[in-house]
């Protein structure tokens, strides 16, 4: 069984010796293609194909597949961060006023005139709408239904009413058409949902499709919490697959290695000063960093979003990236400001690519842990590079390979061997095949040139003792620095972070969290924000609500679904919106009708335009007459929350800050402030925040029947 | 086509329409002698109505001639045919409040009798809310008052405070509110004094709150207000009176107000009413004893627009204004913004006046969500040729910096232009500094 998707180096072959195997695919593409792009084998001519390859380098002309795989997949990566994880696409369901109904016929059919100069007439083209009367009486009568728009133009509407309007309403309407009409996209009062309908939309491919096949997220997360975390599965899946494609992901998908390969090609190969030779200390730092980091994970600290790749390269592109692509969008005032935890994090990215100075792909060859992972993975791999005895030892496929996985005697390092197939397409004597791992056709001689290596790698017993010890230290070191200046969550007078909506609780959410940077980018307005030092190093990288600066959206649940680890539960809409995450303290002192300075309701106004109406109004500073009676109009009305209703949305304290402090400088904090805490938030690792409200509403229900006084009637004894 | 032809034709349309959809409703059909009649209408045409109804256990099918019909209620709506002949009209100019029920589903005028017997009947009645709304109140109120000691101010103990805190400005706990006042009703049945004093607080939440004329009425005349009780001297009499202008009779509101003390309401009422004279008379005999004379002058200001003078409106606004303005009342803020934004209301009510604006480019800046957005309009011959937002802080604004502009240069103005919806303090900030920028260049 040949696996070869190379691309065969092109020479006239000897006489005698058989032709390269030409696989189905190819002998397909040569019947239907014109006949130029194709080599001539017989004389070695190259056609337009490899003439195209060569121009983009010899790595593209010799394995064009996994190339092209890689291009996809670091596509396929830019699109989910930037287009999907976008939030601005959204917009709010939308509505047109001032239409008058001006008949109605049997049929129940409404003829219906446009606003004079309305950009209605752009927008309404069919479809169902919902009709608002804009003259009823009251809230209850304005509803009319759903009608379908029959025929539309620029100065009338033909409206049929749906099955859903009922009959007695269109009789109503026989007898009095109202108007002016509102039509609107969804039902009056309806919770908007656009932002949750945006990226739903978008999402047909999971936005963090790339992260939940990392293997070393996946276990790691499910070791440091452990619970199940479903990205398992998936990881699962990428192992089984690399049981065929030995460590495929990092050869053919891993958007890091694309990047690094970018990287150096562009800048890394520039410069050489600071080349290291092809051995070295270094070249088994992936398998003791992944020790140390799953030592970590067992005593419960997660360290492996620092360095696991598919984190790495998402938090690098988020911290470096969004802010521009936001403030070309939207203006650089949209852009929240870096904290030394961004800072930390760029380095560490930069770093990484750094690392190419040293050797091309240096990161994926001996350092990555997910590589690691992998490598250990190819342990029990079934398919594997095999060498025949045709070699000539050129050395053209060990100067080529990407991953340093051919030994000085041209064999496959097996744990290192992506199967990328790019040792295959530059071999002149075709002697490298890749095949089933236990078969032994025509195959080299090992260990000539000798290699010196021994069975336990290339460095042997004592670099392991002391690599091991490293790991064990440091993983030892990393962990209990991690818990001492950590989050300290039993400290009561720790403040505690804000997460997300639908966040597990904080000791699991802390193990769970991977710190990748997907929720930060998906967030409208930027209302979760990396934290840096402020929870100590535990907290580092993880989102925490930042109300100063932007509400949470109440039409968003755009985190919960881009969670890859489900720190952030994958909650719907109906589930977030009650879902509390802190809770608005209004600062008696400083807020301004609290404090009797000037009149100010934005607090109440923003919670009830949100559609939370939690901040109800009570009167303070009444002053009384002579009397005893109080003064019309004294004192001022303040906000004053109510604990039942809250979901800690910070809408409120962005309002607050955003006027009182930064525009009129009344203030210098927002007077009402969210907080997180015990009996302020809900951290549930399973089950339904809904449920939860209604227990505690059955609950309160029965408290406040026993609040003693017996059900009057509406008329006393002594009129009836 | 006069009105009678148009309600006709109407009808006509939605019976057949009926009669086609093969579904008849039940009407009840009110003569204009005050006979009622239920039945379900069969057919009709240009001069009569055959209806079928019950007679003594049968059904039988009557013919009657359309001029002697007053309405037609259909599905709780009612239209009305002929008009009833009254003095005076009862239609309120100012918009107070939306509930239809108490303005008269039609608006028409009333006698006396029809509204005694109106208050009568709708007063015995509870509302419809009334079973579903417990009683909702914290166990630390003392359900003595209005006989408990005044003392220290306490709304969470005394039940006046309670209803003037935390009741009065939230309309979600109106209900509670007033389902509270009937149980202390019941509690202090059997004292003639206190249970006055709880029956005029029900009338005024009833009438403040709740917009509910008839019922404000019955519980106001229950506690004896417009027969000399204690209870008249503070805004309740004049409340009485706009019930009954609500209800449909001016004449009866006017003699009623004629009787009451002279409070900031019953002044505001005899502006209301279209007694422009009576009331600048009033408020400005106020003024030099007014606690706050800006009120006063927002009161003036408030009757001239009504009759739609509006340059002495304009002057008493002003005058408001300059009142606010004054270094002792500096502090009460709030006066300062009605006044500006009577002002406000009133220029931009007019309009913009394009013939009288010269070619150029105009600034003017409003508060947004986030903080001050400006915007640029320009004028080429008398016509807005472009409206730019140049400065804005604004974070969550989805369209509405390209959507309001557009709209406000396809209307060539600010009258009817909505907002963007999700963006709407966004979309206001940015016709209010259009407004900034060209009113004040007229």
């Amino acid at each position: 069984m040949r696996l070869d998707i190379f691309l065969p180096f092109l020479r006239k072959p000897k006489k005698g010796t058989p032709p390269p195997i030409e696989l189905p695919i190819y002998r397909a593409a040569k019947a239907v293609l014109p006949q130029p792009l194709f080599a001539d084998r017989a004389t070695a001519r190259p056609g337009l194909f490899r003439k195209w390859l060569k121009r983009l380098g010899p790595s593209w002309l010799s394995a064009p597949v996994r190339r092209i795989s890689q291009t996809a997949c670091f596509l396929l990566f830019l699109w989910l961060l930037f287009y999907v994880c976008y939030p601005y696409h959204a917009r709010p369901a939308r509505e047109w006023r001032s239409f008058s109904p001006v008949a109605i016929d049997a049929s129940g059919l409404v003829t219906v005139d446009c606003p004079t100069t309305s950009a209605a007439d752009d927008e309404l083209r069919g479809g169902v709408v919902h009709v608002s009367d804009e003259s009823a009486a009251d809230e209850a009568g304005r509803y009319v239904g759903p009608f379908e728009i029959v025929s539309f133009g620029r100065e009338q509407l033909l409206l049929k009413p749906t099955a859903d309007v009922p009959p007695e309403r269109i009789e109503e309407l026989h007898f009095a058409l109202g108007g002016p009409w509102t039509l609107s996209e969804q039902p009056p009062g309806a919770w908007p949902s656009h932002y949750a309908d945006s990226l739903a939309r978008k999402e047909f491919i999971h936005a963090e499709s790339l992260l939940i096949i990392d293997p070393l997220v996946a276990i790691s997360t499910a070791i440091a919490a452990r619970t199940w975390v479903w990205s398992l599965a998936f990881a699962g899946g990428i192992l089984l697959a690399a049981v065929f494609v030995p460590r495929g992901f990092c050869g053919y998908i891993c958007p890091l290695g694309s990047l690094i390969d970018l990287f150096d090609w562009a800048i890394g190969r520039r410069v050489t000063r600071f080349r290291v030779a092809d051995d070295g200390w270094w070249v088994h730092i992936k398998y003791y960093l992944l020790t140390a980091v799953l030592l970590c994970s067992m005593m419960g600290v997660l360290v492996s979003g620092y360095v696991a790749a598919i984190p790495v390269i998402t938090r690098g592109f988020v911290f470096l990236a969004d802010p521009f692509q936001v403030a070309a969008a939207r203006g650089w005032h949209n852009v929240p400001p870096l904290n030394a935890g961004h800072f930390v994090s760029i380095a560490l990215f930069f770093a990484v690519l750094g690392l190419g100075f040293l050797k091309p792909r240096f990161w994926c060859k001996y350092v990555c842990p997910s590589g690691a992972v992998f490598s250990v993975g190819n342990l029990l791999r079934a398919t594997e590079r095999k060498v025949e005895s045709s070699c000539i030892h050129c050395n053209k496929c060990v100067e080529i390979c990407p991953f340093d996985a051919i030994k000085p005697d041209f064999t496959t390092r097996g744990t290192d061997c992506t199967f990328c197939q790019t040792c295959g397409g530059v071999c002149p004597v075709h002697a490298i095949k890749f095949v089933e791992r236990w078969n032994r056709v025509e195959l080299k001689v090992e260990n000539d040139p000798p290699t010196h290596e021994t069975r336990l790698g290339r460095r042997g017993f004592v670099s392991l003792l002391a690599g091991s010890a490293a790991a064990v230290v440091g993983a030892a070191g990393m962990s209990a620095a991690t818990r001492t200046f950590g989050a300290r969550l039993g400290d009561a007078a720790r403040p505690l972070p804000i997460r997300p909506p639908g966040s597990v609780p904080e000791r699991e959410f802390l193990e769970l969290c991977i710190r990748c940077g997907e929720c930060f980018k998906a967030c409208p307005n930027n209302v979760l924000q990396p934290l840096g030092f402020q929870q100590g190093l535990e907290g580092l990288w993880t989102p925490a609500v930042h109300a100063d600066w932007a509400g949470c959206e109440s039409s968003c649940n755009a985190c919960t679904q881009v969670c890859p680890t489900g720190a952030i539960r994958a909650i719907p809409l109906e589930e977030k919106k009650v879902a509390r995450i802190g809770l608005a303290i209004v600062d008696q002192a400083t807020c301004l009708p609290h404090a009797g300075r000037e009149a100010c309701q934005l607090c109440v106004d923003e919670c009830n335009a949100a559609g939370y109406r939690a901040i109800e109004f009570i009167r303070v500073g009444t002053e009384v007459d002579e009397l005893g009676l109080p003064i019309e109009g004294s004192g001022f009305v303040a906000p004053l929350v109510r604990d039942d209703l809250c979901v800690g949305c910070g809408l409120c304290q962005t309002r607050c800050y955003g006027i009182n402090v930064a525009e009129k400088g009344l203030l210098n904090r927002s007077a009402i402030v969210v907080e997180a805490g015990e009996g302020k938030e809900d951290r549930l690792m399973s089950g339904s925040y809904l449920a939860l409200r209604e227990a505690e509403k059955k609950a309160r229900e029965k408290a406040s029947e026993s609040s003693g006084a017996a059900d009057s009637d509406y008329l006393p004894d002594f009129l009836k | 086509m006069n009105r009678w032809t148009t309600h006709l034709c109407w009808l006509i349309a939605a019976l057949l329409s009926a009669v086609a959809a093969g579904r008849l409703s039940a009407a009840e059909i009110e003569f204009l002698s005050g006979k009622k009649v239920q039945g379900t209408v069969l057919s009709k045409d240009e001069t009569s109505v055959k209806v079928q109804t019950d007679v003594g256990g049968k059904s039988v099918t009557l013919t009657y001639p359309l001029k002697t019909i007053h309405s037609v209620t259909i599905n709780g709506k009612r239209h009305v045919i002929n008009e009833r002949t009254e003095e005076g009209g009862g239609k309120a100019t100012v918009a107070r409040g939306k509930n239809a029920a108490s303005a008269g589903p039609d608006g028409a005028p009333r006698t006396p009798a029809e509204i005694q017997a109106l208050i009568a009947q709708a007063g015995r009645q509870p509302p419809e809310w009334f079973k579903d709304t417990p009683l909702n109140f914290p166990k630390t109120l003392d359900l003595s008052w209005p006989d408990s000691k005044p003392g220290a101010w306490d709304n969470q103990k005394n039940v006046g405070q309670w209803i003037w805190d935390i009741v009065n400005p939230n309309p979600n706990r109106w209900r509670d509110g007033v389902r509270l006042m009937h149980h202390l009703l019941t509690v202090h049945k059997d004292n003639v004094e206190n249970r006055n004093h709880v029956m005029a607080e029900l009338g005024r939440m009833y009438f403040e709150l709740l917009e509910d004329y008839p019922r404000a009425a019955f519980w106001y005349q229950q506690a004896g207000i417009g027969k000399g009780s204690e209870f008249e001297r503070t805004k309740n009499g004049a409340h009485l009176a706009e019930c009954y202008w609500r209800l449909g009779s001016r004449s009866m509101a006017v003699d009623l107000l004629k009787r009451m003390p002279v409070t900031y309401e019953a002044i505001k009422l005899w502006g209301d009413l279209g007694e422009t004279k009576k009331c600048v008379e009033l408020a400005t005999q106020q003024i030099p004893h007014a606690r706050f004379p800006s009120n006063c002058y927002l009161m003036i200001g408030d009757a001239y627009r009504i009759a739609g003078d509006y340059p002495k409106a304009a002057a008493a606004y002003q005058k408001a204004l300059k009142e606010a303005e004054k270094p002792e009342h500096v502090r009460e803020e709030k006066l300062r913004i009605r006044a500006q934004a009577a002002l406000e209301a009133l220029k931009l009510s007019e309009g913009i006046d394009l013939a009288k604006i010269e070619d150029g480019t105009y600034t003017g800046s409003s508060l947004g969500y986030e903080g001050q957005l400006r915007v640029e309009v320009r004028v080429d011959d008398h016509r807005i040729t472009s409206v730019r937002v140049t400065q804005h802080k604004e974070k969550q604004f989805y369209s509405s910096l390209e959507d309001t502009p557009r709209k406000i240069i396809a209307r060539q103005g600010i009258r009817g232009v909505d907002g963007t919806s999700g963006a709407t303090i966004t979309s206001e900030a940015i016709i209010n500094a259009t407004a900034k920028a060209l009113v004040g260049r007229q």
